[in-house]
């Protein structure tokens, strides 16, 4: 188990201490059907309240973008900048599609994922084929992220420009209840979804691999692990959860803006709840992305002083926890048993 | 088209100035300020709220570049601390980290007191023919102030011990400190230098268009872009980046359209950083 800093290998906050994972799939359902369960009990709570429902249902579009953030970034350490422009490709992609082509909802939703999907590839293609490094993968994907952005400006016959667009497809149907009950299950079944399919990457070949080159990727290279090959699929595999959650949440929610999916509104806010939840584990991104969302939701009478806030806990975050919070507690919570153990 | 190669100059000379400030803290610690931008934004803020109550403009902006020195001195002595101790690319995420946090606090600050605050500074008179080709008098100035601040930083890099002695912790951080040189006191004078120029930046961009409480983080991202195709570290190579995309994005705008000509430049960047990583002016390591 390395320290808390590891150095110039660059591990750091990315790095793998990590309890063994349990190779038996209750390990992986059980605290996931716990998860989805406690999820699916919320509406019962603030039911009533469509202004709480609706910042709920947006709370799971973030759970959504940090477990895709985490398949990329905490998996195969590639830092994409361009979490809300790939799904902002899903989101637009779709809405285009539905509206403007005519498709049916389900098949804009699958097209505009797999274009998402293959420009996360495409991205990640690049910068394994340059070896670019952790911040050099940062720029060019916010280059992108930045290019997606003008794109979105500049086309605004069909984007709606600055201030967005109203979506007519789906409009009379369950997706836009105004109680915002079936979005949100529809959310929630994609966190589950999501939950579920880099559960099981984990435990696969994909896995040992993903893990190998995270704590150091010459060695794994050296091992007989393409690395090259297995940062693409993490690219690909995270993509395709940005471009569904993006186009499914802005098909419920029945508008878009460029500010839906802008770099400060998505990808900073992912970043945090990452690195809160602690990156690279599994079900961090639920622990961040719901413990930001209810944050916010309280200070939200405080207006720009909430940034204030976030920074300040950023800071403390990473000076104190970089490792993020569920690391942190199971590393406390190890101590104690030993403790314990010691004792007796 | 000279008239389109002027302006692209005028503009990337902004550009250049823009990423000296954040190439140099790179160049010399390792140490990615995401903060950059923010820096720029509270000098700015300063020197219109002190010409508001009353000050004249040099003053003014002379109590704005102490500001900006001193904000970077803070970071030095606050968040950045725990940051030196790391090495490579360890250091690099936390302290782009820590000073995105700097950055929300600052902007979240700055939204919440003076909202509708921004800087614009008139410079007056009218406009003045240049190789036949009419300039606007704030365009000129500013690009005056830049080229004398490269002229002055040129020369302290080359000619002074101290200039000398930042260069070899650049160059070799270890090997200073065998020769007798503290890295960590050069890192401090440099933090001191990147705030002065920072605020620098404000001054010169609001000669040409207002610099609001909001401006932040597009300086920040724009210096960080130009940093890094000029070569990490390099001043001169953020010069003649910010020059190059200057003229690329004004001959862009004028020939096709603006929000094309925005893809242009950043297609232009990323190109660049594809097939020379280390930047134009880099050394691979």
């Amino acid at each position: 188990m390395s320290g808390q800093f590891t150095g110039s290998t660059g591990t750091f906050l990315i790095g793998g201490t990590e309890a063994r994972t349990s190779r038996a799939l209750p390990a992986l359902l059980i605290p996931l059907a716990a998860a989805g369960a406690i999820l699916a009990l919320v509406p019962i709570w603030i039911g009533d309240s469509r202004v709480l429902m609706g910042v709920a249902v947006l709370g799971l579009a973030f759970v959504c973008y940090t477990i895709g953030f985490n398949v990329i970034f905490g998996s195969t350490g590639q830092l994409f900048l361009c979490v809300g422009a790939l799904a902002g490709v899903g989101g637009f992609g779709a809405t285009i599609l539905a509206d403007n082509v005519g498709l049916p909802i389900v098949v804009s939703i699958l097209v505009a994922t797999l274009a998402a999907t293959l420009i996360g590839g495409l991205l990640s293609f690049i910068a394994v084929k340059r070896s670019l490094g952790v911040i050099f993968t940062g720029i060019v994907t916010l280059i992108f992220t930045l290019s997606f952005d003008a794109l979105l400006l500049g086309l605004s016959n069909l984007t709606g420009g600055d201030s967005g667009r109203l979506i007519a497809s789906g409009a009379d149907t369950l997706l836009r209840a105004r109680d915002r009950v079936l979005p949100y299950y529809l959310m929630l079944a994609l966190v589950v979804l999501f939950l579920l399919v880099h559960g099981l990457l984990r435990r696969s070949h994909i896995g040992w691999a993903f893990r190998a080159l995270r704590d150091d990727a010459v060695a794994a290279e050296l091992a007989g692990v393409d690395v090259a090959r297995y940062r693409v699929y993490g690219a690909l595999i995270g993509a395709a959860m940005l471009g569904l959650a993006g186009s499914t949440y802005v098909l419920t929610e029945g508008r878009i803006s460029p500010t839906t999916f802008g770099f400060g509104r998505v990808d900073v806010v992912v970043l945090v709840m990452l690195a809160f939840g602690g990156i690279g584990t599994l079900f961090g991104p639920i622990v961040g992305a719901v413990t930001f969302t209810i944050i916010d939701e309280i200070l939200i009478d405080f207006g720009q002083l909430r940034h204030v806030a976030y920074g300040i806990l950023i800071i403390v975050l990473f000076l104190w926890m970089p490792r993020g919070v569920i690391p942190t507690a199971a590393y406390l919570w190890r101590r104690v048993r030993r403790l314990v153990e010691v004792r007796e | 088209m000279i008239a389109n190669i002027l302006d692209g100059i005028v503009l990337g000379l902004q550009f250049g100035l823009l990423a000296t400030g954040l190439t140099l803290i790179y160049g010399l610690g390792g140490v990615l300020n995401l903060g950059y931008g923010q820096i720029a934004v509270v000098s700015a803020i300063t020197v219109a709220l002190a010409m508001d109550a009353g000050m004249p403009v040099l003053p003014a902006v002379g109590l704005g570049l102490l500001v900006g020195g001193l904000l970077g001195l803070f970071l030095d002595q606050t968040i950045l601390r725990p940051v030196y101790r790391l090495r490579g690319e360890g250091r690099v995420l936390l302290s782009l980290l820590l000073t995105l946090g700097v950055s929300f606090i600052v902007d979240g600050f700055l939204n919440w007191r003076f909202p509708l605050k921004a800087l614009s500074l008139h410079i007056g008179g009218g406009a003045v023919e240049i190789l036949g080709v009419l300039m606007r008098r704030g365009s000129l100035v500013a690009s005056a102030i830049t080229l004398v601040t490269f002229a002055g930083l040129f020369v302290f890099f080359r000619s002074t011990s101290l200039g000398r002695a930042i260069r070899s912790v650049i160059e070799d951080e270890d090997g200073a400190r065998l020769i007798g040189i503290d890295p960590k006191q050069m890192l401090r004078l440099i933090l001191i230098l990147s705030g002065v120029l920072a605020a620098l930046v404000a001054v010169t961009r609001s000669m040409v268009a207002p610099v609001d409480t909001k401006s932040g983080l597009s300086i920040t991202v724009f210096a960080l872009i130009v940093t890094v195709v000029g070569g990490l570290g390099n001043v001169v190579g953020a010069l003649l980046a910010g020059i190059i995309l200057g003229i690329i994005n004004v001959i862009a705008a004028k020939l096709i359209g603006s929000y094309i000509s925005l893809i242009i430049l950043l297609g232009a960047a990323a190109v660049t950083i594809l097939i020379r990583p280390a930047g134009l002016l880099g050394v691979k390591e």
